[in-house]
């Protein structure tokens, strides 16, 4: 019991002495935070804005009314210019798409459509931006459908109403924390644990401590507590940053976020003792468990939901520990789920860590030969 | 103390250790001499039960090194080649934590001051010097007051004066009665420490005794050393009192062993002069243990 406690102290102090743990475990993710969440816009939801460039060809009383739509819809921002500098604008990605009010619209819609042809609208955009072709062309489509129907006098005899199912206001920025968190436990565990303990290894550093009555079982209980203790504390500081800059909330329960913290540390740890054991030299062990964990980042939904995702991958996102990590804390935090609505990630989670904990059990060596 | 049997350790086909089998008395400092990779530090680590024999036993205090491994490991202290500890803990924390993992512990305090640490409790060990870091491994290896301690190259890579300090020590830990076994490739640490000598070569331990019984088997006490002519076909074996010739390593110059130094220089003079062959760097000494070396293996102990 005393050597446990004191393997522990001098983890954590060697944590405390360490400039690059500091750095890279808890100003970087907090710094991440507060990057993506200024570059993502904060708590309001979707700030959506496209730069719109109308190109008023007819001039006529109806297309300065068009303009003055436009002007007014939500999430627009729109400038006049000739047809040819639209498009310009357009190509080279200063604006978002152009829209072309050919001559005879006025006419066109004065007359109710008897006059002249219907083709008096052009859209230009840049469809390798599939996100902003859609939303433009949906927004002007809009605009111009509901001229159409008051020209008409249309009643639609069926309408929808849209509901949001969210009573909370959640952001991109709700869904990011938890996905930050989800990247410190993995990375402060699998590949910190993974250069540390095999650089330890090379050095004879845990040689020596074979050479004394110390099992690796109070060894690996010292580190796991220090671990736990350090990455408590780096998402206590995130999410206090979280909460007094953007307002982000733990609706969920303290505790189930700690025991969803504790079984992510335990389960990459572990698999980051599986890398040390495995890996011929401490140098090979951090790329070894870069590659792990890089594409775990991009297929994790750390930054943006998994089903996104191809479908192609979605077996292996189905698979692997990281998504159901950073669900689970997303659950806990946005939707204040409980233990029993998140038994599915959390018994993947859970076999994750028995199976990775007993291969590193089982792989585990004090010494490079 | 120490009973080592028939100890076996092979690596990829090469016996490195092979059949190594001694006894290690109580209150002695007990050395293994021989050069690098002789075997030395797989011979201790089998015996501290960090590696597995592939054959033979060791018994340590009546403890089976391989079946009461923590016992065993209560009873010894170990220091290592090279020993590496956190660089960012201080000399004060290392102690207590490598203390925490034994039932026993001696005070921090009674450490440092026998260590010669006192002044550096709060220093990082990536600020010690080399030799401080040496005492502070020897300190954490006797940090559970055990009866044995294993000591692998203790000196190795210090200047002269910390060697000299390290030396003390060694002594202390015997005056203290505690059983010291140290591995080494300086033949003067071994002369100078050890009550017996293991010469090992080659994973073999060749000859074992008091570093003045295995002088005196060479059966010669005295060596003349000289650098003949070039291409001098002049024999030096059958000059009175000369029991061994060889040349050195590098071979320039000619070793002769006497049992009697007097006579071998009158002949050895008389000779050159007949022969009209310039003696140069002319020297006579006692034998040493590299001498006993050489005769047993045709190899220095120690290159250059």
């Amino acid at each position: 019991m005393k050597a446990y406690w004191r393997l522990t102290w001098a983890q954590l102090l060697l944590f405390a002495r360490n400039k690059n743990t500091v750095i890279w475990s808890l100003f970087l993710p907090i710094f991440m935070m507060l990057a993506l969440g200024t570059l993502m816009g904060d708590s309001g939801g979707t700030q959506f804005s496209l730069h719109v460039v109308v190109a008023d060809e007819d001039q006529s009383a109806v297309s300065r009314e068009l303009v003055k739509t436009f002007r007014e819809a939500e999430g627009l921002k729109v400038s006049a210019a000739d047809r040819d500098s639209g498009l310009k604008q357009v190509k080279s990605g200063d604006a978002d798409l152009l829209v072309q009010l050919k001559k005879g619209l006025g006419e066109r819609l004065a007359s109710s459509g008897e006059k002249g042809s219907p083709n008096r609208v052009a859209l230009y955009l840049d469809q390798t931006d599939p996100t902003v072709s859609e939303v433009g062309s949906t927004v002007v489509r809009q605009v111009i459908d509901r001229i159409n129907k008051e020209r008409l006098d249309y009643q639609p005899p069926v309408t929808v109403q849209e509901v949001n199912v969210q009573s909370r206001p959640l952001g991109y920025i709700d869904f990011l924390v938890p996905g930050i968190l989800s990247l410190m436990i993995m990375t402060n565990n699998l590949n910190a644990v993974a250069a540390t303990i095999a650089s330890w290894r090379e050095r004879g550093i845990l040689r020596r401590m074979q050479g004394t009555p110390l099992s690796s079982s109070t060894f690996i209980a010292g580190q796991i507590t220090a671990r736990v203790m350090l990455n408590g504390l780096q998402a206590l500081a995130v999410l206090l940053v979280a909460y007094f800059v953007y307002d982000v909330h733990v609706y969920g329960s303290w505790w189930l976020l700690l025991f969803f913290i504790l079984l992510g540390t335990l389960t990459f740890m572990s698999m980051g003792f599986i890398i040390a054991s495995l890996a011929k030299t401490p140098e090979s062990a951090a790329p070894i468990a870069g590659l792990i964990s890089f594409p775990m980042i991009f297929v994790g939904g750390i930054f943006f939901p998994v089903r996104d995702l191809p479908g192609l991958l979605q077996p292996l996102v189905k698979a692997i520990p990281i998504g159901y990590l950073t669900d689970s804390l997303r659950g806990v935090m946005n939707e204040g789920a409980s233990l029993v609505q998140l038994w599915v990630p959390a018994s993947v989670l859970g076999a994750w860590l028995i199976v990775s904990f007993t291969v590193a059990a089982w792989t585990f060596r004090w010494d490079v030969k | 103390m120490i009973r080592v049997q028939h100890l076996v350790k092979v690596y990829d086909g090469v016996k490195v250790v092979d059949r190594v089998s001694f006894e290690v008395e109580e209150g002695e400092v007990f050395g293994l001499l021989g050069p690098n990779g002789a075997g030395k530090t797989t011979t201790m680590e089998m015996i501290e039960g960090l590696r597995e024999p592939d054959e033979g036993r060791v018994t340590i205090d009546g403890l089976d090194g391989s079946r009461q491994r923590s016992a065993v490991k209560e009873t010894i202290g170990v220091q290592l080649q090279s020993t590496a500890l956190f660089d960012h803990l201080t000399v004060e924390e290392i102690i207590l934590l490598y203390g925490s993992f034994y039932r026993r512990m001696r005070p921090v305090k009674e450490l440092l001051r026998s260590f010669d640490l006192e002044g550096k409790a709060k220093t990082l060990v990536k600020h010690l010097s080399g030799g401080q870091r040496q005492r502070l491994a020897i300190a954490i290896a006797v940090v559970h007051d055990p009866r044995v301690i294993f000591l692998d190259e203790p000196t190795t890579g210090l200047d002269p004066k910390a060697r000299r300090s390290l030396w003390e020590i060694v002594l202390r830990l015997r005056d203290e009665g505690r059983t010291v076994f140290l591995s080494t490739h300086y033949m003067e640490e071994a002369e100078q420490l050890c009550d017996r000598v293991a010469i090992m070569d080659a994973g073999k331990v060749i000859a074992l005794d008091s570093p003045a019984g295995l002088i005196r088997q060479l059966a010669t006490d005295s060596v003349v050393e000289f650098l003949p002519e070039k291409d001098s076909t002049v024999g030096f074996r059958d000059l009175d009192g000369v029991k061994e010739m060889k040349w050195s390593e590098d071979g320039t110059a000619v070793v002769l062993l006497t049992d009697d130094l007097q006579a071998t220089l009158r002949g050895l003079i008389s000779r050159a002069d007949e022969q009209g062959v310039a003696l140069s760097g002319l020297r006579t000494r006692t034998a040493t243990l590299e001498d006993v070396f050489l005769k047993r293996t045709g190899k220095r102990l120690t290159e250059g």
